[in-house]
């Protein structure tokens, strides 16, 4: 029988890192006992494979060997002195010896200097019985310390309890450096250095700060590299060194990292990153390691609530009156208006059984195809763009692919603040000598940071990415870049034809596109010969591609630069969209969209749909259902009375803040299942509560289509996980659901889809995680995609015109303004604004161009308004020159700010993603907040009265 | 439905669409997307507007929805 849990204990570490892959193996004796190890092992890690445990201290298999601390030392025949077994490399026939008088007795020595300079209190110290240190002074045998504890030392040394989630204790450092190390070679910062030499050695957050005025960004590598106490997590010290652990997955972004939650009973003590994680191998960012408390904030909410409108009090009720209310509302909504007045949102946080499942009620048991998810407003271009060229709604590589590339180029992305775990793999192959090419209005991090620098910056317009595309495709093209062997064999013959005809044309070349786009000629040529030359060139992109009016082109313009160039089908190259959430790869999988089944299969089919409705025992709808966007136009035309809202606070996040709320306010009734009272649950009359990623089992896909499992480590808050609450849900409508277990729903999901046929919790168990497609042709999973022949057979060119937003600035509204997000937040904050992270990020700001803050008056810190045709907002202004003239930029993570109440109802032409990233706008000097504003703290504190009045009901506010 | 915003939603599917010298092609590419990705009431409400000439579509974006009215009316 399997544990349900693991104990405690630390990671086997093996001293230093693996040997880059190669198949020859070599045999050396280590204590007279032959082993056999991959070539290029060092000596302490060929031990270790084989349970030889030499002691160290300043070697960590996470980090390159370093050899300053001394204890690792062995004896080699032929070789002189001592060796440092971390540093030196296995080879063939050697002899090594790692125990022997003269090599213990230096090792005590070196431990006995350590120990003369360290505090004693081992007893009451946060890592009592999980130091390194004391392992190491027991495995060297230290009896004594014959300096005494009399002379100079560091015991006296004050913490540093400036980080709110760890402290650094300089009284126990041993300078190793590995914090230093991890800093560096891990997160890519390089915010730590020692300072001094000798005695004087002292680890120095920068210019010797506390570190949280320092240009640490908190991802707790050093941390997690640290042997003493020296530098611990405050879960640590608070609670002890935990009992047992449990493998998850983040919940945050779409890296996905995978977790070790380090569990007393129910409390997470602390997350550390799991060393065999495939996607993130042992790094995380703030955010995954150290912003879980939003689990357990006091805010979240236990019990169901009902009201009849938004402007009476909540009700606190039981499961069943909740289900049997809900149920009936929607049945005398459907009687009344038609089955059509009813939809769904799947969340993109929940995991892929539970998006399944809302997406099953909604065909099933409400009758329409009314289902969409939040893909809606970022990543949908990217679903249409790559199956109409590629074949398939997905990147095309593993994370792991950057390690092999050469040219990177980074569009519209700010990985270093939205994928931070990947930005550092990244970084670690500039740092190796890759080339960087980024496409961005703003200078981003990327563009020049501590041993990375672009070699282009192509500073384009707002809303010009098509023409930069097409530019640069258009140099490759007319200078004979072009990889004519891949595109003869690979792709569409006609296709490529006409595309190469449209590319050619001299419109598209980068000299006419210079005045349009603002980037100089020479500039796109120099890009585009790096991106040719390669041989391995890879493209990354964001939002900042798709949440255009040209989005869906713009993914195909880069899928035909990928092609032309013949860089897909291997590793190190492809098209890589940086999918935000832990799960929007996921619920589009798993059929959010109105238009498509689970796999992506259009409704019209009418096999697909008979293949669904015998599993389901329905009569599916082969009528596309309506999408969140043409749902509110719905809502605002009387039409659509109903909507059922899973994990996604769409008042805060859509753009054009006044319609959504229009159109959540003329709704008979809205359901909002969610671990706060957020946004959209102010327009709710239903409030279902639901279980974070720590309470319940489920898997999520992130941006590498790698499922990973989620493992519950604590009860859910309110009694039931999410996934059973669409189950209840759909029950009391008269569709039974029974589902004991999250594996079974993957079960099915297996079943019926074809790129998931060898999914299922066993297989996940066994291999940690599995990157779809997975079925008999890639029975382990498909890191890369496309190998041999695309998806659709033949990679298809389209042709992709530039034709310019419709959003332009004018004389009232001559900025333009781009949004973004910032690495301590995350999206709409409602996690992160309840955990420490707003010590870095308390508001969203307006950052402005002095030049343009000068012709307006503004300084630093002033109250800035900012208007465009949707609305008005007020912001406090920075002063940065990372944005161009004419650009402002800020971020959406408060609600305050109301920076959706500023975005228009632009949108790609093909998906209908709003255009978020280009709104016209002007910014002006204010004293007072706007409008809306005051409208929305009055509306806000009419709402958390009515939450109050339920959990209180018999007090007074 | 805002036919307004249906209007202008077509007109944009239209101009993205629009290359080459084909412009029938381009049409029927344009009635074909509605087709794929518009729900019927939608489909419904611009083929009225258009019909009653109460709204603006362009040429290219006109023909196209007098091509999704014969498609759904053949389907129908």
């Amino acid at each position: 029988m399997s544990a349900v849990f693991d104990s405690y204990e630390r990671a086997k570490d093996f001293g230093t890192p693996a040997p880059a892959p190669s198949t020859k193996q070599i045999t050396l004796t280590i204590d007279g006992v032959e082993v056999t190890v991959a070539e290029g092992t060092t000596v302490l890690r060929a031990a270790a494979e084989n349970g030889i445990n030499i002691p160290k201290l300043c070697a960590t298999d996470s980090l390159e060997p370093f050899g300053s601390c001394r204890l690792c030392l062995v004896e080699i025949e032929g070789m002189k002195g001592l060796p440092a077994s971390c540093t030196t490399e296995a080879k063939h026939g050697m002899k090594v010896t790692t125990q022997n008088a003269k090599v213990a007795k230096t090792r005590r020595n070196v431990m006995e200097l350590y120990i003369s300079d360290h505090p004693l209190d081992c007893l009451t110290c946060p890592t009592n019985g999980d130091c390194e240190l004391q392992d190491m002074a027991g495995a060297v045998g230290l009896r004594e310390v014959r300096y005494g504890y009399a002379g100079d030392n560091h015991l006296s040394e004050k913490k540093d309890t400036s980080n709110p989630y760890f402290t650094f204790d300089p009284s126990k450092c041993i300078v190793c450096s590995r914090c230093v190390r991890a800093c560096e070679e891990v997160q890519g910062t390089f915010a730590l250095t020692i300072q001094g030499r000798g005695f004087e050695s002292k680890v120095s957050p920068s210019q010797n700060q506390p570190f949280l005025d320092s240009e640490c960004v908190s991802c707790g590598a050093c941390v997690q590299a640290c042997p003493t106490a020296t530098l611990s997590e405050n879960g640590l010290i608070e609670q002890g060194v935990p009992e047992h652990t449990a493998i998850t997955t983040c919940a945050y972004c779409g890296v996905g990292c995978s977790f070790r939650a380090e569990m007393k009973g129910q409390e997470v003590v602390r997350m550390v990153p799991n060393k065999d994680g495939h996607a993130n191998h042992g790094h995380s960012c703030v955010k995954g390691r150290f912003a879980f408390g939003y689990a357990t904030h006091k805010d979240r909410i236990k019990k169901p609530l009902i009201r009849e409108t938004i402007h009476e009090p909540w009700r606190e009720v039981s499961w069943e009156e909740a289900f049997k209310f809900t149920a009936d509302k929607i049945r005398g909504i459907q009687k009344k208006y038609g089955k059509d007045s009813v939809g769904g949102i799947t969340s993109s946080r929940c995991t892929n059984e539970e998006t399944y499942l809302v997406q099953k009620l909604v065909r099933a048991a409400f009758g329409n195809n009314n289902v969409d998810t939040c893909a809606r407003v970022c990543h949908s271009p990217t679903g249409f763009g790559l199956k109409a060229t590629l074949g398939e709604s997905a990147g095309t590589q593993a994370f792991d692919s950057v390690h092999k590339s050469d040219v990177i180029m980074v569009i519209g992305a700010n990985p270093t603040d939205a994928h931070p775990v990947f930005a550092s793999h990244m970084k670690h192959r500039l740092r190796e000598g890759a080339k960087l090419i980024v496409v961005d209005p703003r200078a981003i991090d990327l563009v020049r940071s501590p041993h990375v620098e672009a070699q282009f910056h192509l500073a384009l317009r707002p809303s010009t990415n098509v023409a930069v595309v097409n530019a640069i495709t258009h140099v490759i093209l007319s200078e004979g870049l072009e990889a004519k062997e891949f595109i003869k064999e690979r792709c569409e013959p006609e296709a490529y034809k006409a595309w190469r005809d449209f590319i050619l044309d001299p419109q598209n070349s980068p000299e006419n596109t210079e005045k349009e786009t603002g980037v100089p000629a020479e500039e796109i040529r120099g890009a585009a010969r790096l991106f040719a030359k390669g041989p391995n060139s890879a493209i990354y992109y964001g939002l900042g591609v798709s949440e255009h009016s040209q989005g869906s082109t713009t993914v195909m313009a880069i899928a035909n630069l990928a092609m032309c160039t013949g860089n897909i089908g291997r590793e190190g190259v492809g098209v890589n969209p940086l999918r935000g959430q832990n799960n929007v790869q996921g619920s589009c999988d798993m059929g959010s969209f109105p238009h498509e089944l689970p796999g992506y299969r259009h409704v019209s089919d009418p096999n697909v749909r008979a293949l669904f409705g015998k599993e389901w025992g329905v009569e599916l709808e082969s009528d596309p259902g309506l999408r969140i966007p043409n749902m509110f136009d719905a809502a605002v035309a009387g039409q659509f009375k109903a909507l059922y809202v899973q994990g996604e606070d769409v008042a805060q996040s859509d753009p054009d803040t006044h319609h959504v709320t229009k159109a959540l306010s003329s709704l008979e009734c809205m359901i909002v299942q969610d671990l706060f009272l957020n946004e959209t649950a102010k327009f709710a009359t239903v409030f279902l509560p639901g279980s974070s990623f720590l309470e319940k089992n489920g898997t999520f896909t992130n941006a590498e289509r790698r499922i990973s499992p989620v493992r519950k480590v604590m009860e859910p808050l309110a009694g039931l996980e999410d996934w059973e609450v669409t189950q209840e849900l759909a029950k009391a409508l008269g569709y039974p659901m029974n589902y004991k277990h999250p594996s079974e729903i993957m079960d099915e999901i297996a079943r019926l889809t074809p790129t998931f046929t060898g999914v299922s919790y066993e297989k996940l168990d066994r291999l940690g995680s599995i990157q779809w497609p997975c079925n008999d042709k890639a029975e382990e999973g498909t890191p890369t995609m496309h190998i041999g022949e695309f998806v659709r057979g033949k990679g298809l060119f389209r042709v992709t015109p530039y034709v310019a937003t419709d959003e332009v600035t004018t004389r009232m509204f001559p900025l333009l303004l781009t949004t973004g997000r910032i690495l301590s937040q995350y999206n709409v904050g409602a996690q992160t604004r309840r955990t420490e992270n707003s010590k870095w990020h308390d508001e969203d700001v307006l950052e402005i161009h002095p030049h343009d803050a000068e012709q307006r008056g503004i300084e630093a810190g002033d109250w800035v308004g900012l208007k465009s045709r949707a609305g008005e907002t007020v912001l406090r202004a920075v002063l940065s020159e990372r944005i161009q003239p004419g650009v402002v930029y800020t971020t959406f993570h408060h609600p305050f700010s109301g920076a959706n109440v500023v975005t228009t109802d632009n949108s790609d032409w093909a998906t209908n993603c709003p255009e978020y990233k280009v709104t016209a706008v002007q910014a002006y000097k204010v004293t007072q907040m706007s409008d809306w504003q005051k409208e929305f703290a009055k509306f806000t504190d009419e709402q958390l009265e009515h939450l109050r009045r339920a959990r209180e009901p018999n007090t007074v506010s | 439905m805002d036919v307004e915003k249906l209007t202008r939603m077509a007109n944009q599917i239209a101009a993205n669409l629009d290359y080459g010298s084909d412009k029938e092609k381009v049409a029927l590419a344009t009635a074909d997307h509605l087709k794929r990705f518009w729900n019927s009431t939608m489909c419904a409400a611009i083929v009225e507007g258009h019909q009653k000439k109460l709204i603006d579509l362009t040429p290219i974006a006109g023909r196209a929805v007098d091509l999704l009215a014969e498609q759904k009316k053949k389907s129908a």
